[in-house]
């Protein structure tokens, strides 16, 4: 039972609050500008080595890097969609899906060039969980990780039903050309959309380096659980995008429990296929998602 | 000459033009009706004078102030207000969300701006944090009208405010026009109801294929046998 908890349990949750965060970035973007973003997987990377430059630099632990993370990120993705995304605006939805994918390119070649392609971690040396009732084992780092993106989610959720902006944002979200009718600055929307976003990727970044290490494909690879966790939740919908980002980080690693017999029900090295199973179901048998948000 | 003004507007989309030469005016306080067949180009006329769709010739006009092809948030801070035929609520915002929307660029107004509207909306009040979408047509129509006049507009526009309503709803909601009139909002509509509309509007424009063939005060076209005949549907 304990082992359940210890191993298969808790790093499910922990990785379903590291999918929230880049999957509610993934849902707001979508709601607004109508594309998915294939990028969002490398502004998480992006976020994890500003904050391994700040780590190394100055000494500080990887949780005290996280604002200037965010911040970096942020001006870093509005600079992209003023010079990549917004002239094809008015264009079709395609273009702009292969414009970012161009961006992830390129995001990820950046780090390649200023990082190289090793691995790298925040801080070396075994960390000891911490043990609760003899036989329940918490890493310290999960515990942070999932208080720490709980947190962020309270503030989110504050920001979008309490502040002029974040209303605006569900309104445009809604129903674009009527906040353009309202009078709703829907660029400036958009500019804190992306701000957002990419703040939220980049803390998913450092929480993902945190819980196991750094690569340049770090973000790339939870591209496809993100959407996963997106449209399972509804796309356009950040609060059906949590919950199906918990439900994809639990079936990914409880995937792995040795339900029947001895040996693990998939092999770890499957794991991302169960996000993509689930994804494919979504999407033929409920494409609006959990929440009956938006088809792709 | 404190009036709404949009003369000789030349426009459409694309290449197209829809509009020829079309030309309506609300004076201040009054109400004003479009009416005409399907095609004629009523709901472009209304897009056009918001800076929805192109106006390639005219110009609009308000009280002396040319605002031809001006962006709509320069226009809601002019004193103009739009509500669409369709997709004209939020519906995943509540009732109270929906009208804050509307005074987006006159936030300080907003709990002076609110209990305003649930006075004229009596029936909003109770469902002030409910989602819109769950909300009945009459009710969504009244979010909608609301939403437009918590920017406190000098003109309305309202785009067939009583489309798919029951008839009763429609009388509710024509009672409503004519409150908000009677605050000194001037009102310029695109009604099918051509009849009930004429008989609570002052002015009145037939608009056939994009272009004026009418435009009489309401009691006149009212009296008008051909007008009568074929556009008040007998």
């Amino acid at each position: 039972m304990f082992e359940f908890i210890n191993f298969y349990f808790i790093p499910g949750v922990v990785l379903g609050f590291i999918y929230a965060l880049g999957a509610v970035g993934i849902s707001l973007l979508f709601g607004i500008l109508r594309f998915a973003h294939f990028a969002h997987g490398d502004l998480m990377t992006f976020g994890a080595y500003v904050a391994l430059m700040m780590v190394t630099t100055f000494g500080i632990p990887a949780m005290g890097a996280i604002p200037v993370a965010m911040l970096v990120a942020a001006l870093l993705a509005v600079g992209i969609d003023h010079f990549f995304y917004k002239p094809f605006r008015e264009s079709r939805t395609i273009i702009l899906v292969i414009a970012s994918f161009g961006i992830s390119l390129m995001l990820r070649s950046t780090v390649q060039f200023f990082f190289g392609v090793d691995v790298k971690v925040y801080q070396r040396g075994i960390q000891r969980p911490l043990v609760f009732f003899d036989t329940l084992r918490i890493a310290e780092r999960h515990l942070w990780i999932v208080g720490g993106a709980i947190v962020i989610i309270v503030l989110v959720h504050l920001f979008l039903t309490r502040t002029r902006l974040g209303k605006a944002m569900r309104a445009m979200s809604d129903d674009a050309d009527l906040a353009l009718v309202s009078g709703i600055h829907t660029e400036r929307v958009i500019m804190a959309t992306w701000g957002i976003g990419a703040a939220l990727a980049a803390v998913a970044g450092v929480f993902l380096g945190i819980d196991t290490q750094l690569h340049s494909n770090m973000g790339w690879d939870q591209l496809l659980p993100l959407f996963a966790a997106a449209i399972l939740g509804g796309i356009g919908r950040p609060y059906g995008a949590i919950a199906g980002a918990l439900v994809i980080g639990m079936a990914e690693e409880l995937s792995a429990y040795p339900w029947i017999g001895n040996e693990p029900l998939l092999s770890p090295g499957y794991k991302t296929g169960v996000a993509f199973a689930i994804m494919i179901a979504m999407l033929i048998w409920r494409p609006s998602g959990l929440l009956r948000g938006r088809v792709f | 000459m404190s009036s709404l003004l949009a003369s000789g507007i030349v426009g459409g989309y694309g290449g197209m033009n829809i509009l020829n030469k079309a030309s309506v005016e609300v004076s201040k306080d009054e109400i004003a009706v479009i009416i005409g067949p399907n095609g004629a180009g009523k709901s472009t006329l209304m897009k056009a004078i918001f800076g929805l769709v192109q106006v390639r010739e005219g110009q609009v006009t308000l009280a002396g102030t040319d605002l031809t092809n001006c962006h709509p948030q320069v226009l809601v801070l002019q004193g103009l207000a739009y509500v669409p035929q369709v997709r004209n609520v939020f519906p995943n915002l509540s009732v109270e969300e929906n009208l804050e929307m509307g005074a987006y660029l006159n936030p300080q107004d907003v709990p002076d701006a609110l209990v305003e509207m649930y006075d004229l909306f009596p029936d909003l009040k109770p469902k002030r944090r409910q989602a819109v979408g769950e909300l009945s047509g009459g009710q969504r129509q009244m979010v909608a009208i609301g939403r437009a006049l918590m920017s406190r507009p000098r003109f309305l526009l309202l785009d067939e405010p009583t489309a798919g309503l029951a008839p009763k709803v429609m009388g509710e909601i024509f009672e409503c026009i004519l409150g908000i009139n009677q605050t000194h909002v001037g009102i310029l509509m695109v009604e099918q109801n051509a009849k009930k509309a004429l008989e609570i509007a002052h002015q009145g424009y037939v608009l056939t294929s994009g272009e004026n063939r009418f435009s009489d005060t309401a009691a006149n076209l009212l009296a008008n046998e051909e007008v009568a005949a074929s556009f008040l549907g007998g």
